[in-house]
């Protein structure tokens, strides 16, 4: 008995930093946006204490739904150029690459060391009228005159794969390596040839990490506002913008707080999907 | 394009090279049609890269291989005629019993309906019928292994290749399954070349079999010329127990020498020519050393150092003069054993000893 409680003991103790961080800087702040999303405000933009369900009926106008709208297409297709692109960068790292893969595991990390602002910044210069891009182009003769990407949704999308490729890569490596070689030799062994054997073998094998990448991808797209913004040109107003403008600029604290209560549901709903999704692939096993 | 008078599987001149390791030195094997044909050998001799190039798995370095008289040495695996079952079963994880092995006929695109058909057929004939909804990891190794021999056998290929498939099941199980590929491989009639490391597997089931080690194929005979006459102190030594005795030869007749060894001269027919002087070892198995009461020719006396009792049969050890141990091997009729220090004379009979050159 005394010995069991000693390890209750000892065990509380370890866990008793992380707990009291997670609760002073994750658990206390976001109760007191939800205590916000319920509260009223003065025309001056001071939050009233007391309780309504306005905040919440704003957002079914139309407005914000086209926000929700922009922020989920955004998302989606970037979850899907994603997992277009990191696919085959995580099957050449985890099958071809051999001795090479630490290395390039390495290398999709190193990015994260720059601050990630300076990375898309990097991109604005990258992809402006006098940029690497254009210049090269015309210094080939490929173009005669600059082309203007900045500003544009192509521009947004290239900045949101590059920031969001090396999170889609690692789960679908890790899902990819443990994958025993000889069934995909037993499937060219019986008369599968090599795309057949990838459809039928690799990639249902594959699909837990598929799926991690998605929700890894499409839960923070979701709420993302700098890339659109410095990329962009902040033409299509998203749920990241918006939370922004409700809180900095309108000054209206307690809607920004309902729209931030929003997205974070949103976010549980693509995790809990996610977790079905999972326990029917690991099903077929 | 079949060519009778040819083998099955053809293998002309084959090099295989992992940069800078020489996998397969050279081989020229014909596999026969129907026959169960074995490549046995210790790991790293090259029997499982052997198959594999027959598979189609590796590409080979040089040379060429046919199967069923065409030439393959640059054909993917997905298009030959040939299906292999893989030592650890490779069943693919995701789909149940009835797809995996109706996976041959899906990527043929053979309609839904005669499909399962034909994997319902599959399954019964290795006696899994029970089984088609489950998961490969439902069930055990041994029903495993039932599944991928369906699955290697659904699309009747010219040759089925096994790949140390008994393996990884238990003693008894082994034995079963020995007798049940045996039986199943003459009534399909398909030819089976088989990979083991298992000198008695390769015995008991094959019509054939190479010997290899060093990416070279040591002997290649019948599993009763193998044991009787093996060529080489190699193939003496890894099939079955085998004593070896150092011997000089004395003197050359026709057909027989008469070597020294023991401190005293030993008969022994060879077909070999060899000159007086040679230094020799001497084998023979221990079934074949025989107790004599007294001395006589080609006896010689030893004392008993230990008894193994094995069960069918018992081992007797011996000491021989000279500090050599002989090993002898009679059957457990009942009969009293001798007791340990006691003298006794072992018969070596001149058609049972073996000769080797050094």
């Amino acid at each position: 008995m005394r010995r069991a409680l000693r390890e209750r003991i000892e065990t509380g103790a370890m866990l008793a930093p992380s707990v009291v961080l997670l609760t002073l800087f994750v658990l206390v702040p976001l109760c007191v946006v939800a205590a916000f999303s319920f509260a009223l405000r003065d025309p001056y933009g001071a939050v009233l204490p007391g309780f309504t369900l306005d905040n919440y009926r704003d957002l079914f106008q139309s407005v914000y739904l086209l926000v929700f709208a922009n922020s989920f297409k955004l998302a989606a297709t970037t979850t899907l150029l994603c997992l277009l692109v990191g696919y085959p960068v995580a099957y050449f790292i985890a099958f071809k690459a051999g001795r090479a893969a630490p290395a390039l595991l390495l290398l999709l990390l190193i990015p994260f060391w720059i601050n990630f602002l300076i990375r898309i910044s990097a991109w604005v210069v990258l992809l402006g009228r006098g940029g690497l891009i254009n210049q090269g182009a015309m210094a080939l003769g490929l173009l005669d005159t600059p082309v203007g990407m900045l500003g544009t949704y192509g521009a947004t999308l290239v900045g949101m794969v590059y920031a969001f490729l090396p999170i889609t890569v690692f789960p679908i490596y890790a899902a990819l390596t443990p994958i025993d070689r000889r069934l995909v030799e037993a499937g060219a062994d019986l008369g599968a040839g090599p795309a057949e054997t990838f459809l039928r073998i690799t990639l249902p094998l594959s699909l837990p990490g598929v799926l991690a990448a998605a929700l890894f991808v499409f839960v923070p797209s979701m709420g993302v506002f700098a890339i659109p913004v410095l990329l962009g040109g902040g033409k299509e107003i998203i749920l990241g913008n918006l939370i922004v403008q409700l809180f900095l600029e309108f000054r209206n604290i307690p809607l920004g707080a309902a729209v931030s209560i929003l997205l974070l549901a949103f976010s549980g709903v693509g995790i809990l999907l996610y977790m079905r999704a999972l326990g029917r692939v690991e099903a077929m096993k | 394009m079949s060519n009778s008078d040819t083998g099955v599987v053809e293998l002309r001149g084959v090099v295989k090279r992992f940069n800078s390791f020489t996998a397969i030195r050279r081989l020229d094997l014909t596999i026969k049609t129907g026959e169960f044909f074995t490549m046995l050998g210790a790991s790293g001799c090259g029997k499982t890269t052997t198959l594999r190039l027959i598979a189609g798995f590796e590409l080979p370095s040089e040379g060429r291989i046919l199967i069923d008289g065409d030439d393959v040495s640059e054909v993917p695996a997905h298009l030959r005629p040939v299906h292999t079952v893989f030592q650890s079963y490779a069943l693919f994880p995701h789909l149940s019993i009835l797809d995996n092995v109706g996976f041959p006929l899906t990527v043929r695109r053979v309609p839904r309906k005669e499909r399962l058909e034909r994997a319902r057929a599959a399954l019964d004939l290795v006696q899994m019928g029970g089984f088609f909804d489950r998961k490969p990891s439902q069930l055990s190794g041994g029903q495993q292994q039932r599944v991928a021999l369906a699955r290697a056998l659904i699309n009747e290929p010219k040759v089925l290749l096994l790949d140390e498939p008994l393996g990884a099941l238990d003693l008894k199980l082994r034995k079963e399954m020995q007798h049940e590929l045996k039986e199943m491989q003459r009534r399909l009639g398909i030819t089976f070349v088989f990979v083991t490391h298992d000198q008695e597997e390769a015995l008991t089931m094959s019509d054939r079999i190479a010997l290899m080690r060093g990416g070279e194929i040591v002997q290649l005979d019948s599993p009763t010329g193998l044991y009787n006459t093996p060529s080489s102190l190699y193939a003496a030594e890894f099939i079955g127990e085998t004593n070896m005795m150092p011997g000089e030869v004395v003197e050359v007749g026709q057909g027989r020498a008469r070597v020294a060894a023991f401190g005293q001269e030993l008969d022994v027919r060879t077909a070999d020519a060899i000159s007086a002087g040679t230094p020799v070892t001497l084998t023979i198995r221990p079934e074949r050393v025989a107790a004599a009461g007294t001395a006589g020719p080609n006896r010689v006396e030893g004392r008993l150092r230990e008894i193994d009792f094995i069960g069918t049969d018992i081992r007797l050890v011996y000491d021989m003069p000279g500090g050599t141990r002989v090993t002898m091997r009679r059957q457990n009729i009942g009969s009293a054993a001798p007791v340990p220090g006691e003298p006794g004379w072992l018969e070596f009979g001149d058609g049972d000893l073996r000769l080797f050159r050094h």
